[in-house]
């Protein structure tokens, strides 16, 4: 038991408004933001043209935050996505350039792998008992070390097929880029699964209170792997949609995509729900990123401010997070 | 051991506090004086933790006084309760694993120094002759984590005596040692004893309190009720004080014991050291209760029943048909159903909604097809609203989050998630617990109609008058033995009670 004098103690009022506060923080952030960068940049920025680029830059982030949130919400972490998504990168473009494979088998084969690091993650965290942010680490240095391997180093530029680039550089329906409709469909499916499904359930179950779930007959150690899966499988995807962008394969390409999808999914757990990670909320959190980054560069703000940008939101998305979930928990 | 009585140095007078509406302590007394073994002796919920909280100062009292050498004090928190001359030794040991068995007894403790370093020599040279006295056995340079039960209560044992404490409390000290073990304990009492130190020792089994106590104190329902000097003590006194009022048959006629067809057949299951060989029958039909104190493994009888544990030895049976649940997936696939005794912690996603808590382990029933496994908002309203309507559940509405309902309503939610199954076996782990007096009704009925429908009920509880009331059968349980069955018109308060302070000798020659 715990002293209730410790407990910080809030008017059922200021509750509320911290409450909404936490809840609809980041929806005005963005508004607010799209807002003021339009007033001071009124020809650059709130055009149709730079919006679609925005959405297009962010697809790939969007696509591997919503495969991470899927982790996240059965309770665990997964860091090897960045390095996953390179080596995937790399593995796609070999596998049409020197082994000459048609894309689709190539693509195919790919997604597959990433599924299998998944269910590797998911082994070892369930089955060992590794912390999953230890396991998923050393896995993810793993993939770095056979991305180095497999290219020896040496990006692979030549000879990507116009093709392969098309995957991400084509626009094959009402004239839509075809980053951003394949992030709908997948942030679609994922939303339908994690929501609409009785696997959803169970999902959501686990990720809210796992002893309970084990007692309510779930097998958490199975839905637990599907969260690694799933997340290992947006990887491969954002690996493959990365280097038909680039028209290369190389080592560490996509590391970056790690922070950047770990911010959206932390300030997305802070939007609409007091803390909860959710997919809807990962496309809101992966918006405010893109924004935020595009505004710098219309603006023309120094490299440096991008890290430190990057860095500030992190820390403010997992803060909000906390504090709508303690906000709920009072 | 007849020791020179002298006079208490600390006395506790008509102590109460209250938790929310439950009285815990009403109104108890207790005196230590230097160098006497005290027992302190009571059945479930009869205030003995409360009272060592108090003293711990992890509790402040709503009423009564406690004085030291003649003053008044108020125990703030437990660095308080040290330096006043106070350790407590609970049945969970703390130790920071990877530190040795020296840095654990010097944990918080002002250490000597040499240069401004700590002097880790001189210490050991000083505590030493302490650790040998207890009897550690184990070199003071080794580290803890691969000592046994028994040598961690001898490390805490020193700890105490390096702080200089007066008064040692011990809380179940023997619940993980084995018979040789004990006795080496008691020796080690004894010479504390001996050499001043006061030890209050809280214990349910009284056949250790009868050795080792110079006198003891009885607690029931959070009064102290009765003293005993060494002189006095017997174990059928000290049960009758436990139970209150002489422990009598009733005379309420036997009601025929339903015998229907065995729905769950356990044969000498055993997790030990907490279930050691436990055998029974439990019927369609039938609610069949789980008796006896907190710890006797009642709890962990059930997790083995329900696959959230793996059994050492024994074998199940289920409608006649093999059951070894490996997981409570299985358990729950084969039938059974579980109301786990932490609601909160075991039983609730508490951030969802009603109906998201009762359609968990019913999701098959809320999908449009198994094909097509999206749930259907329609079938998934239309069978929590039932549920809800089923069990008189008070709540805003299904989408309500269930952290808000009351505790009475969020068991409701728990059981109507099995409800929903319609379960072969179901397991309710102190169903009652922290509900309202009315809540309380309307989950006995709830249980008892289910057993009407054919369902098997297996009832832990460890509140006194819940058993009788609702058990057709209940089973007492003793450090992880059946010791008793109770039925018709033995089955009463003080029976379950009587035998739950059955020796533990008498545990053993029951056959299991």
């Amino acid at each position: 038991m715990t002293a209730p004098a410790a407990r910080r103690r809030l008017s059922p009022r200021a509750k509320a408004a911290l409450g909404i506060f936490a809840r609809y923080a980041t929806i005005v952030g963005l508004v607010a933001m799209i807002v003021a960068f339009s007033l001071v940049s009124p020809r650059a920025f709130p055009t149709l043209n730079n919006f679609t680029n925005v959405l297009n830059q962010a697809s790939l982030t969007m696509i591997i935050a919503a495969g991470l949130t899927l982790a996240v919400i059965v309770g665990e972490l997964d860091l090897s996505i960045g390095f996953a998504a390179s080596l995937h990168g790399i593995l796609v473009t070999g596998l049409i350039v020197s082994n000459q494979l048609p894309i689709p088998v190539a693509v195919a084969i790919v997604l597959v792998a990433g599924a299998v690091i998944g269910l590797i993650n998911g082994l070892i965290v369930t089955k060992i008992k590794v912390n999953s942010v230890i396991a998923t680490l050393g896995v993810g240095t793993i993939l770095t070390g056979l991305a180095f391997a497999y290219s020896a180093g040496v990006p692979i530029v030549s000879g990507v097929p116009e093709d392969f680039l098309q995957l991400s550089l084509g626009r094959w329906l009402f004239g839509i880029p075809n980053n951003i409709l394949i992030m709908v469909v997948v942030l679609g499916g994922l939303w339908t699964l994690v929501e609409r499904t009785a696997i959803g359930q169970e999902i959501q179950a686990v990720g809210g209170n796992p002893s309970a779930a084990r007692l309510a007959g779930i097998d958490t150690d199975r839905i637990k792997i599907l969260g690694f899966v799933i997340s290992g499988v947006c990887a491969a995807l954002t690996g493959i949609l990365l280097a038909s962008r680039l028209g290369s394969g190389t080592a560490s390409a996509a590391d970056g995509y790690l922070l950047t999808a770990f911010a959206a999914v932390f300030l997305g757990s802070a939007t609409l729900r007091d803390g909860e990670f959710h997919v809807l909320g990962t496309l809101i959190g992966a918006l405010i990123i893109a924004f935020g980054f595009n505004g710098l560069n219309i603006f023309g703000a120094p490299t440096f401010s991008q890290y430190v940008l990057q860095g500030a939101i992190l820390i403010v998305a997992v803060g909000l997070s906390s504090l709508g979930r303690s906000i709920s928990e009072s | 051991m007849v020791r020179s009585p002298a006079a208490p140095f600390l006395i506790a007078e008509g102590v109460a506090k209250a938790f929310g509406g439950a009285q815990a302590l009403s109104d108890v007394s207790l005196a230590m004086a230097p160098g006497e073994v005290h027992g302190l002796v009571g059945a479930n919920g009869a205030g003995k933790s409360t009272l060592i909280r108090i003293l711990a100062g992890l509790v402040t009292p709503d009423r009564g006084r406690i004085r030291l050498d003649g003053e008044d004090i108020t125990v703030s928190s437990p660095q308080h309760a040290t330096a006043l001359g106070m350790s407590f030794i609970h049945q969970e040991l703390a130790f920071i694993p990877g530190m040795t068995v020296l840095q654990n007894i010097m944990l918080g403790v002002p250490k000597a120094t040499r240069f401004g370093m700590i002097d880790w020599g001189r210490i050991a040279r000083e505590v030493e002759p302490v650790a040998r006295r207890v009897g550690i056995t184990a070199p003071l340079s080794s580290n803890v984590k691969g000592l046994s039960t028994a040598e961690n209560w001898l490390i805490n044992i020193c700890r105490a005596l390096v702080r200089k404490a007066r008064l040692i409390v011990m809380d179940e000290p023997t619940a993980s040692l084995s018979a040789s073990e004990s006795r080496k304990l008691f020796a080690i009492v004894e010479d504390l004893a001996r050499s001043g130190v006061a030890v209050l020792y809280v214990s349910h089994r009284l056949d250790e309190i009868l050795r080792l106590c110079d006198r003891v104190t009885v607690f029931r329902d959070g009064r102290s009720v009765a003293g005993f000097a060494r002189a006095e003590l017997s174990h059928a006194g000290l049960v009758e004080a436990i139970v209150g009022g002489a422990v009598r048959r009733t005379t309420k006629p036997a009601e025929p014991p339903p015998q229907g067809v065995v729905a769950l057949k356990v044969s000498n299951l055993a997790r030990r050291p907490k279930v050691e060989g436990v055998s029974f029958d439990l019927h369609h039909g039938e609610v069949l209760g789980i008796g006896g104190l907190v710890g006797a493994g009642r709890s962990e009888l059930a997790r083995l029943i329900y696959g959230a544990d793996a059994p050492d030895t024994g074998t199940m049976e289920l409608d006649g048909a093999p059951y070894a649940p490996h997981r409570p997936a299985d358990a729950v696939a084969a039938g059974l159903g579980l109301v786990p005794e932490e609601r909160r912690a075991d039983g609730l996603v508490l951030t969802k909604s009603v109906a998201f808590n009762l359609t968990i382990p019913n999701l098959a029933k809320i999908v449009h097809s198994p094909l097509l496994p999206l749930i259907d908002d329609r079938r998934r309203s239309a069978l929590a609203e039932q549920t809800v309507r089923d069990l008189a559940i008070k709540t805003t509405g299904i989408e309500a989050p269930v952290g808000r309902l009351s505790g009475g309503n969020q068991q409701k939610v728990v059981i109507g998630r099995w409800l929903i199954r319609a379960p072969k076996v179901l397991i309710l782990d102190e169903p009652t617990r922290g509900v309202d007096i009315g809540a309380r009704g309307e989950i006995h009925r709830l249980i008892r109609d289910l057993a009407a429908e054919g369902v098997a009920v297996l009832v832990i509880s460890s509140e006194p008058d819940e058993q009788p009331d609702l058990c057709d059968r209940v089973l007492v349980m003793v450090e992880g033995r059946i010791v008793r069955e109770l039925k018709g018109a033995e089955l009463t308060r003080q029976a379950i009670i009587e035998a739950s302070y059955a020796r533990a000798a008498a545990a053993e020659e029951t056959p299991s």
